[in-house]
């Protein structure tokens, strides 16, 4: 990188940057959006169906546990390819932003869900104890205990998962699903253009630092103390 | 009322079966505190969660007033237990809510009263543990003490007719424990609210408890008025709980008697004999020379009592006479 030539970072097509950057933007902020929506019912129950705990469901917490297990170690790019025909069916596209979102969604969901299930059982058990002998109800203590107890873990969770979101968004650049990723893999892989390839980094490293600080002050604010 | 009876539970601890409660009985009438001792492991903290099932028995019957709680569903139990107030060791209190958030929270539960009588409610408690000026605060912020004054009035805040406390006052330090049981005191007072509650600290039997049942190995092996209970022990367990509380023990006593080599009496002063020079009176009287051992000079809720040990030489009257002499000025006397 010694004799990188900084000029040609004049050459870049910023408007295309700029374009890509909004994809990015809106790729995360959708899939992050449902990633939460449904990975924090899939938390929740993961938690309370758990051998010992609150609704003990043995049998149902091993199916799900295994489903999310199974969906955590495939690799993403595998996850990419192999969700395409689900991707078709729903949203017709298997390609471009819209196509990104769904494996995104699918890849996450598992991993947030995870999250949120760990941070929950957190949770001091005499304060579930505490509202048992107050006689609520298992809505009730999700509602009103867990979830509102948990707040500073699962808003550190959701962070985590948005940046490894972007990670996700980047690589999905490789079944042409646009945004940063996809103009690095076209542009900076396939055309050899470097400097396109170390602005989308910079990009994206900036994004995640901007997520990641935002995310700790959120922590920081609804901290109880 | 309160009645337990035949309560059974066993643990299965690594294979083995453990009896956590063995056939405990109990009757705790209506407005008395009622406290449960004994040491870590005796079986107290299962029994106090038997009392709302927050732990199920093997076996037995639990009826709070006329729900025989341990037929009971589930849901009902839920209903139920929004009328019976428990306080915790570790206060328990949501760390996401303030002071007044916290005691509001069963209301919410309860969902039976409109967000204006909520609030009202939650003002009348807070008066109640004298924590208005502290209501907008969370729970980081305030000390031990006022941590479990939101849980007394949490416990509260669905007017309950039994209140739960376990171990309540075990992680304070004693001058607050003193507040706090003194506030417990009045709440059972002002309310003619029914208190059971658990603990290791017999000063805290002592200072609040009408009566008191003592729990060894998941069994009760003496139960009655605090006053007898703590003035003849008849337990060994009870009597070594006592033994940390500096009241006089007849374990001890055997040892003494031969190196002092005259007769001992112990001499129990409870109520106004407590606070009379009795000892000085009969011991002019009967020409006593007298060798203080020991004594104390206490209160069993607020009710004053002393316990002498004292060697003594008779000269006008037989030692034997002595506990009808005794009796007369209302001290009860035993000739060791």
């Amino acid at each position: 990188m010694t004799d990188f030539d900084w000029n040609l970072l004049l050459a870049v097509d910023w408007p295309e940057i700029g374009e890509a950057t909004l994809d990015t933007l809106t790729m995360l902020g959708v899939s992050l959006l449902a990633t939460v929506a449904l990975g924090l019912p899939l938390g929740v129950l993961l938690c309370v169906t758990a051998p010992g705990q609150l609704r003990a469901r043995p049998r149902l917490y091993a199916v799900l546990s295994l489903l999310v297990n199974v969906l955590r170690s495939l690799p993403f790019v595998i996850l990419l390819i192999v969700l395409i025909p689900l991707t078709l069916l729903l949203v017709g596209t298997s390609i471009g932003v819209a196509g990104a979102i769904v494996p995104l969604v699918v890849g996450a969901v598992p991993f947030f869900g995870r999250l949120v299930e760990n941070v929950l059982r957190e949770v001091d058990r005499g304060v579930i104890e505490a509202s048992q002998a107050m006689g609520a109800r298992l809505p009730q203590i999700v509602l009103k205990v867990l979830l509102p107890e948990a707040l500073p873990g699962l808003i550190g969770a959701a962070t985590v998962t948005a940046v490894a979101l972007v990670g996700y968004t980047a690589m999905s650049g490789v079944i042409g699903g646009g945004g940063l990723g996809d103009l690095a893999v076209r542009y900076g892989y396939q055309r050899f253009q470097t400097e396109v390839m170390v602005v989308t980094v910079a990009l994206l490293l900036l994004l995640v630092q901007l997520l990641q600080s935002a995310g700790d002050r959120l922590v920081r604010r609804c901290r109880f103390d | 009322m309160i009645q337990v009876r035949d309560l059974t539970k066993h643990y299965s601890h690594h294979g083995r079966r453990v009896a956590a409660l063995e056939r405990v009985s109990l009757r705790i009438d209506e407005g008395t505190i009622f406290g449960i001792i004994g040491r870590s492991g005796a079986g107290k903290s299962t029994l106090i969660r038997c009392l709302n099932l927050l732990e199920r028995p093997d076996s037995g019957e639990v009826r709070i007033g006329d729900d025989a709680l341990t037929a009971y569903s589930e849901r009902q139990l839920q209903q139920r237990r929004q009328r019976i107030g428990m306080v915790f060791q570790h206060f328990n209190l949501l760390r996401s809510r303030t002071v007044a958030a916290n005691v509001r929270f069963p209301l919410e539960l309860a969902g039976e009263l409109d967000a204006a009588q909520m609030d009202a409610r939650v003002d009348e408690l807070l008066a109640l543990v004298g924590l208005q000026d502290h209501q907008h605060k969370r729970p980081a912020q305030l000390s031990g003490g006022q941590k479990q004054r939101v849980g007394i009035a949490r416990a509260l805040a669905n007017r309950p007719d039994v209140l739960l406390c376990d171990e309540a006052t075990s992680a304070l330090d004693p001058e607050t424990t003193d507040s706090i049981l003194a506030l417990l005191a009045d709440i059972n007072r002002q309310l003619r609210l029914t208190i059971v509650l658990i603990t290791h600290d017999m000063r805290v039997i002592r200072q609040l408890c009408d009566e008191v049942a003592v729990l060894d190995h998941g069994r009760v092996v003496e139960q009655g008025r605090v006053i007898d209970v703590l003035l003849q022990p008849q337990h060994a367990v009870t009597q070594s709980l006592l033994a940390e509380t500096g009241l006089v023990q007849g374990a001890l006593q055997g040892q003494w008697r031969e190196r002092i080599g005259t007769p001992v009496l112990k001499l129990t002063f409870v109520g106004e004999p407590a606070l009379q020079p009795v000892l000085d009176k009969v011991g002019r009287e009967a020409g006593l020379r007298v060798n203080l051992l020991a004594g104390t000079l206490s209160e069993i809720k607020a009710t004053p009592f002393g316990q002498l040990l004292a060697g003594v030489v008779a000269s006008d009257v037989a030692v034997s006479a002595l506990p009808d002499i005794f009796a007369r000025e209302g001290v009860r006397c035993e000739v060791l």
